[in-house]
């Protein structure tokens, strides 16, 4: 385990190290695995350099930190407010609408790529933030997860409340939340990953540049890169930029995580 | 302070007609410790739900105080409920639990901090009002649990088993602080359990109910000397009453006597005008008698029977014999532990008459 632990977070390494590494370190054969003479020249290339193109990079960089974190809080609150009736209340079809749920997420995003394009494209919602958002809102495994998370709860809690004088909305917020935030916890993680490394969206329904994200900054930088020298050194920071993120997101959640995985396994 | 008025009440579920409790007919006196005894699964809980409002009624009405509560929210009915598991907030610490309710009644700061200072002194959790519901014991949480429905000062007060996740030992406790606290705050009581000790000892009156038919509501010792049917009588009293099947005769003399296949047994008067007034000469009857009154050779030549020792029980203060009587199940007498028998030993003794009871052989009724 030890070993393969280091052997998974040798790249982690290999980006740090890669961003600081100047010019001549970058190209040297055979690569070297650690910075020399670690410096920030990268980091003001590629940050000065963009910043005369039109669109400058850190307004990729903004439309990602805000539609990610969006997409948190929003993802998190669908799932939340679709799992709890879908696990405590009796109505009918409940058990065709989990189905459906399960189903979606045996799918592929590709498959449903043209669909999601119409309705983005009906409800004129293209090149703003809200194209963005709602096609990553919906995130099945996120539902499942919680779902099965409200099922541990015990009914007389909810019972108790309602004695106690709550109506659905305080049972919710007070009672279901707290006692979910582990599982809740895992659904933001998911929802951060799935929409700050998200090409997609951009591609698709972002044609003004103003309004892409990150990745796709990235995905474009390293292409037009494949056999270049030029601009190598920005490529590897954006590259870190992009993991760091996902780094400290996790950290800060990482032990309610832990917690939820403990939790499905026991019960 | 109300009390509670359930008429022809009825739990169906679904389209199955069969109803889970069925014509429930029942008048709670204000300040009254009523429990619900039964097996699982006789619609003791079912029917403390509907009074709570936890579970739709099919048909009937329930009142509390005068007011109609059929259509009231759970909220507004002026009760609280204590569950099996406690049903405390994870969450939230102690106080917050208890708080919880006037909380959502919107009552003002300090009255909030008086009432629960109030009830967590009643029940002595005042030490632990900061800690969370996982940090104390099943004992204690249970106490929380109390306090959390003490607090809010309602008309009824519903439990739902509140005794039996705990130990044998606490719930000896637990059962003498809740009369305690019964009689304190002189408020309605509906405790429903399947524990026959937890009724008996509690109850000023209990509901003892089977297939979600109430067989015989009445006072403990009633429940005991009178059981209305064989079902009652056995499911009330540790060990189990004896039946023996046997048939009602009239000897030469014109008195009335029992026979089985091994043993004749002379009645007591009560008893022969019992059984005369129903028509009883000459049928099937099943004899109901209790351990107790089952002892070794005594002064009754009369009803002296003999029957083959078969195993015992030591009980510390009792021992109890099982002796084959020529019985489907074996006759269980209450005995001084002194007395000792080995396997096989034909081991006499007299049955108390006057304190047997005579059931209707298939509808096991008890002949009044």
């Amino acid at each position: 385990m030890l070993i393969l632990s280091v052997v998974m977070i040798l790249p982690i390494i290999y980006i740090f190290n890669h961003a600081f590494k100047p010019y001549h370190e970058l190209f040297v054969y055979p690569p070297n695995f650690f910075v020399q003479e670690p410096n920030v020249q990268n980091f003001v290339e590629l940050f000065w350099v963009t910043s005369n193109s039109i669109v400058p990079v850190s307004r990729y960089l903004f439309n990602s930190l805000l539609i990610s974190f969006l997409s948190v809080v929003g993802v998190t609150a669908v799932s939340a407010l679709c799992a709890y009736p879908l696990s405590k209340t009796p109505f009918p079809g409940k058990k065709v609408i989990f189905s459906t749920i399960i189903l979606m997420l045996m799918f592929t995003p590709e498959v449903i790529q043209i669909p999601r394009y119409l309705v983005v494209s009906h409800l004129g919602i293209m090149n703003t933030y809200l194209g963005h958002l709602l096609p990553v809102l919906a995130l099945p495994v996120g539902v499942f997860l919680l779902k099965q998370f409200v099922d541990q709860i015990p009914d007389s809690l909810l019972e108790a409340a309602r004695i106690d004088g709550a109506n659905e909305l305080i049972v919710f917020a007070r009672i279901i939340i707290p006692m979910c935030m582990p599982a809740i916890a895992t659904v933001a993680i998911l929802a951060f990953q799935n929409s700050w490394g998200n090409t997609e969206t951009s591609q698709l329904f972002m044609q003004d540049d103003e309004m892409k994200n990150f990745p796709f900054f990235l995905s474009t930088l390293t292409n037009n890169l494949a056999n270049n020298v030029a601009r190598q050194g920005a490529a590897a920071v954006a590259a870190l930029i992009m993991l760091v993120p996902n780094l400290i997101f996790f950290v800060i959640l990482q032990s309610k995580v832990i917690s939820t995985m403990a939790h499905s396994g026991i019960k | 302070m109300a009390g509670v008025r359930i008429n022809h009440l009825y739990k169906r579920y679904g389209k199955d007609k069969h109803a889970v409790v069925q014509d429930f007919q029942l008048e709670i006196k204000d300040k009254e410790f009523i429990v619900f005894v039964g097996p699982s699964g006789c619609g003791k809980s079912t029917t403390l739900r509907m009074i709570a409002g936890l579970e739709d009624i099919s048909e009937g009405e329930i009142y509390i105080g005068d007011q109609l509560v059929n259509k009231l929210a759970p909220k507004d009915r002026d009760i609280s409920m204590v569950f099996q598991n406690y049903a405390l907030y994870p969450n939230l610490t102690v106080y917050e639990n208890i708080a919880f309710g006037l909380r959502m009644r919107k009552l003002p700061k300090h009255e909030i901090d008086l009432a629960v200072k109030n009830a967590s002194r009643i029940l002595e959790i005042e030490p632990y009002l900061s800690r969370k519901p996982k940090e104390l014991s099943g004992g204690q949480r249970q106490r929380v649990a109390l306090g959390r429905a003490i607090v809010r000062n309602p008309k009824l007060f519903l439990m739902d088993e509140p005794l039996s996740n705990l130990d044998a030992k606490l719930r000896v406790t637990m059962r003498m602080e809740i009369t305690k606290l019964h009689k304190k705050l002189g408020t309605t009581f509906i405790f429903v359990t399947h524990d026959q000790v937890e009724a008996m000892t509690m109850a000023d009156r209990i509901v003892v109910m089977k297939s979600g038919v109430i067989q015989q509501c009445d006072t403990p010792e009633l429940i005991y000397s009178k059981p209305a049917n064989t079902f009652v009588a056995s499911f009330i009293g540790s060990p189990q009453i004896n039946f023996i099947n046997g048939k009602v005769q009239e000897n030469p003399l014109g008195r009335l006597e029992f026979h089985t296949n091994r043993f004749q047994l002379k009645l007591h008067e009560t008893a022969e005008d019992i059984l005369r007034k129903n028509n009883q000469v000459n049928k099937s009857v099943i004899l109901g008698i209790r351990p107790e009154n089952v002892k070794l050779e005594g002064l009754f030549s009369e009803t002296i029977i003999t029957g083959i020792y078969k195993e015992n029980e030591l009980m510390g203060a009792d021992r109890f014999l099982y002796l084959d009587i020529g019985q489907e199940k074996p006759l269980i007498a209450r005995v001084d532990p002194d007395n000792r028998f080995a396997e096989n030993d034909k081991v006499k003794v007299e049955l108390d008459l006057s304190k047997a009871h005579f059931f209707h052989k298939d509808s096991g009724d008890r002949f009044k």
